[in-house]
């Protein structure tokens, strides 16, 4: 089936940046006229002024405009990113935030004028506690890695504070996300790697590495499961055994929690503490980047070391903030957290109850091997294999090596998938040459066959045009980005004239 | 509703493409035993319309900003923002895209995120500027983290009067490092120059001082940090605020090597605390150790101009144990607003919205203290925002204040501040907001609530 190239570039202008727009200082905005007498304003404060541009708001509109349609997104295009969790953004969400009587509170109101939000707060850390099996939720960290730091410090304040402050080393599967050694650096722990197999933890070099660094060393082992290969860990049990024994924590990174909510809950496999990416698992938006919303769930022995402020329930059903935790880390962030991302949160597990969350874990997992199933003949994949009873989670790898061996680069093929509309997968990670596709389950089933059409076209081009999958893409705003030049010699902000 | 969207015959279909008969023998390799059998125990699932209901019902349940008159800052600010902000950062292009690795297919948010770099550099008086960190606080413990990355020295300085929040970030982020974190007493409010020459070392990594500081002071960077470099290799961080800089002398002006800050002032809401954006600029030489993302300008094969994300090698995906930081997602949508505001602002707007500020709070400074037995707690000029000793128990002018619809200011004593204070000190802010009349049936209500 021939399929249209949906990105254009034509011969629309670049959009110029605001810098160069500049021409005279029209101000899109304007104040109501002073209301109050002056104060001087002593000169040795005045700064010597700084040159922002400015335009009349219709300008405004306009430069941004022009600069969303320069974008995909999940509105707009089939977004697979594996580990990324692209699905739906309900607006529902985004109209509960923006609620003035969410929206407009200072964070150092008394609780009592803020008995609703705290409500929800509550509420949100309850469900959280419920969906992933635990005991505690801190709703401080800001996002998945700052939730992973914040549960590496719980962790090692809990050894330290029963005489064990040498648990010092933390085990991380070589599949992990770059985020979990990054992690442990800034919580001054030591990184082990232990390897993989097949996508699974090597339960072997497992027992091998607790024999090296020695058991009584081991503050906790971090694990991705679903692991970034896209497969479940069907040993988990006796990985958590192992690490118990040991005396160490398991910690579950929670970046693909999708496959699991509803169905497996982490503190049931033997978790101790684990992080949750909200921006992944519950729907808030991406936003090009953040803000996301990394609550972290622990079990009652981790619980007292958690950060302050928590949310509480008193006796008489109203709701406080506790800040004064014994045991307490102290404080991650400033304020009480993300709020603004944990009210899309709670309205994501309130639209879908119980039963719908189960339902997203069964259709994300169900995309996903659907596509393995009708893309496996072509793109190779290492680690599942439906058609013969090895299924994936809710995202699968494929190593297209039999493609590539025909003269493209991974990176060619990614970019003629822009050509057709398709954001690429997430690339090379968590082996080299591989793209990691994660359907997610709010694409609709002529999406997925859709993408289907895509891949296959893109490996018939490679036999038949290659010279247009080498090229690619051609239809996007730029073709490719120089990204070498741009790190060799870095522009990072715009200076009158600038030029590269 | 769960917003997937396969009826059951397609179900059907693609169960039989992959040759199961149910949905379960996906999960077979998973250990019966860890299955949750039950279900979760959560309430069962609202509509949109019962979602609307319920959503609204508990926004109700608060008071804040909208029906109050807010004298509350210490970090999050009760600013004017135009609404066209809200109508554009809605626009599903911005909201629902990821971090724009594919630089082919995220030109619009690259572009933008450029441009935010370039316009907070300008407002810090700096070279360079990085795309947000999560907010003040945690931007404050990075660029600790840079200056003892860069100069490989264990102790960092920090102002008494830095926001305690954010000390308390700085405090938990760095207790696991072997850092020595030693705290510069403050003189009626502010840090002397002095005070910051007689602390430095060959063991200083950092000074860092906050202007305005928690007080509202005004502190003396020029002085502090001309002090700091006598010490060869100490940074100076400046904690600035955004808005401040549309008036006052910006953080680079004054000798800073770094500067961060809060960025919700910059077209952001007041959100109950989150999401905000930390700010990050430095000069360039700290460009290859920054932590978080960096948008660079660079070409396209056919030489056109693009913009792409640049230096990941400092970055946890690439570098992992080794990364300057962990950071990976950051505060997008939030830079995206503070963009927004900028570019709508612009010199004009920033320079009229800072000045309004400061005649603003002067006004209700001088109204306040006219008042018997109120008066400044320091004698430094401010900006926005002041502290007053309030002649009677500070609780009592919160709680009645309240009553009256005023959020009257932060009280300085208390769990809240970590501290901060015993006395009984209120520190007031006053946006340009604010107006006359609600200055003056504030200082009605203080003079009321005295007698």
């Amino acid at each position: 089936m021939e399929i249209t190239q949906q990105a254009s570039r034509g011969d629309r202008p670049t959009e110029p940046l605001i810098f160069e727009k500049h021409v005279d200082q029209t101000n899109g905005v304007d104040f109501p006229p002073l209301d109050v007498p002056e104060t001087e304003i002593p000169q040795n404060q005045r700064g010597d002024g700084i040159d922002l541009p400015s335009f009349g708001q219709h300008d405004v509109m306009a430069h941004y405009t022009h600069l969303s349609d320069r974008n995909f997104s999940v509105d707009g295009n089939i977004y697979p990113l594996g580990s990324c969790t692209m699905k739906h953004n309900p607006r529902i969400n985004e109209w509960a935030a923006a609620l003035p009587g969410f929206s407009c509170l200072h964070p150092l109101q008394d609780e009592d004028t803020i008995q609703g939000a705290l409500r929800l707060l509550y509420e949100t850390r309850t469900m959280l506690e419920e969906i992933a099996g635990l005991y505690e939720v801190s709703l401080q960290p800001a996002a998945g890695a700052h939730g992973e730091f914040t549960a590496l410090k719980v962790i090692r304040a809990y050894f330290n504070d029963h005489g064990q402050p040498q648990r010092t080393v933390v085990l991380v599967a070589d599949t992990a996300h770059g985020t979990n050694p990054a992690s442990c650096t800034m919580c001054g722990a030591s990184v082990q790697t232990v390897r993989t197999e097949n996508g699974q933890t090597d339960l072997k070099h497992l027992k091998e590495v607790i024999t090296t660094v020695g058991a009584e060393n081991i503050a906790a082992f971090m694990i991705t499961n679903p692991s970034t290969a896209g497969m479940f860990d069907v040993n988990i049990k006796e990985i958590a055994d192992l690490i118990h024994e040991a005396g160490a924590m398991l910690y579950l990174d929670g970046a693909n929690m999708n496959a699991m909510v509803g169905r497996i809950r982490p503190g049931d496999f033997g978790a101790d503490a684990m992080h949750y990416n909200t921006h992944k698992t519950f729907s808030t938006p991406h936003g090009g980047g953040g803000p996301g919303s990394g609550p972290i769930a622990v079990t009652k022995e981790l619980a007292p070391y958690l950060p302050v402020p928590q949310v509480m329930m008193a006796d008489d059903g109203s709701f406080y903030l506790d800040r004064d935790r014994e045991k307490t880390i102290g404080k991650v962030r400033s304020f009480i957290g993300q709020f603004g991302v944990l009210v899309r949160c709670w309205a994501y597990i309130s639209a879908c109850g119980p039963d719908g969350l189960k339902n997203v874990a069964e259709t994300a997992v169900l995309n996903a091997n659907y596509l393995a199933a009708r893309l496996s003949d072509i793109y190779a994949m290492p680690y599942c294999d439906p058609a013969n009873g090895k299924f994936c989670a809710h995202e699968f790898v494929t190593v297209p090596k039999a493609l590539l061996e025909q003269g493209v680069t991974l990176i060619d093929i990614a970019k003629r998938m822009i050509d057709y509309g398709v954001h690429p997968p997430t690339m090379h990670w968590p082996v080299h040459d591989c793209l990691m596709v994660e359907p997610t389950e709010t694409e609709s089933k002529a999406a997925l066959d859709q993408f289907v059409d895509v891949m296959r076209q893109i490996a018939q081009e490679i036999s038949t045009d290659i010279k247009k999958v080498q090229e690619a893409p051609s239809e996007s705003d730029i073709s490719r980005a120089d990204e070498v030049g741009a790190a060799r010699k870095p522009v990072l902000v715009y200076v009158n004239d600038s030029t590269v | 509703m769960d917003y997937t969207q396969l009826n059951p015959a397609q179900r059907q279909e693609m169960l039989n493409t992959i040759g199961i008969d149910h949905v379960d023998e996906l999960f077979s390799a998973i250990p019966e035993s860890i299955m949750c059998k039950e279900g979760l125990d959560l309430m069962p699932a609202l509509s949109e319309l019962e979602l609307q209901r319920t959503l609204a019902d508990m926004a109700s349940h608060n008071h804040g900003a909208h029906d109050m008159t807010c004298f509350m800052g210490c970090g999050a600010y009760d600013h004017f923002y135009p609404v066209l902000i809200d109508q554009l950062i809605n626009r599903g292009e911005f909201l629902t895209s990821y971090t724009p690795y594919q630089a082919e297919a995220s030109q619009g948010s690259l572009q933008a995120f450029f441009e935010f770099q370039t316009q907070i550099a300008r407002i810090a008086g700096l070279d360079i500027a990085n795309a947000s960190l999560y907010d003040g606080a945690t931007a404050v413990a990075e660029a600790a983290l840079l200056a003892m990355n860069t100069t490989r020295r264990h102790e960092v300085l920090v102002a008494s009067t830095l926001h305690p929040e954010y000390v308390a970030v700085l405090r938990t982020v760095l207790s696991d490092l072997a850092v020595t974190i030693t705290i510069l007493e403050a003189t009626d409010g502010k840090i002397a120059p002095s005070t910051v020459e007689a602390a430095c070392s060959d063991q200083t990594a950092a000074v860092i001082v906050q202007s305005p500081n928690i007080w509202g002071q005004i502190e003396d960077w020029e002085g502090c940090f001309e002090q700091a470099h006598l010490t060869p290799k100490v940074v100076a961080i400046a904690v600035f605020n955004p808005i401040a800089s549309g008036l006052l002398k910006t953080p680079g002006e004054c000798g800073a090597d770094i500067a961060v800050g809060e960025g919700q002032p910059l077209g952001n809401a007041l959100n109950l605390g989150g999401p905000y954006l930390g700010l990050l600029a430095a000069k360039e030489s700290y460009a290859r150790k920054m932590p978080g993302r960096l948008v660079g300008m660079t070409r396209d094969e056919d030489g056109r101009r693009a913009f792409c994300l640049t230096l990941q090698t400092r970055e946890q995906h690439i570098r992992g144990a080794r990364a300057t930081s962990n950071v990976c997602t950051n505060q997008g949508l939030m830079a995206m607003r503070a963009t927004m505001f900028m570019t709508t602002l612009g010199t004009v707007g920033l320079k009229e919205m800072a000045t309004q500020c400061w005649h603003k709070a002067h006004y209700l400074a001088r109204e306040i203290t006219a008042l018997d037995g109120w008066e400044l707690a320091y004698t430094g000029e401010f900006f926005n925002e002041f502290t007053v000793n309030c002649p009677l128990d500070v609780t009592t002018v919160v709680n009645q204040g309240k009553a009256r619809g005023f959020l009257p200011g932060v009280a300085a004593a208390g769990r809240r501040m970590q501290g901060l204070s015993d006395g009984d000190e209120l520190i007031i802010a006053v946006t340009e907001k604010r107006t006359k009349h609600e200055m003056d049936a504030f200082v009605a209500f203080c003079k009321e609530v005295t007698a």
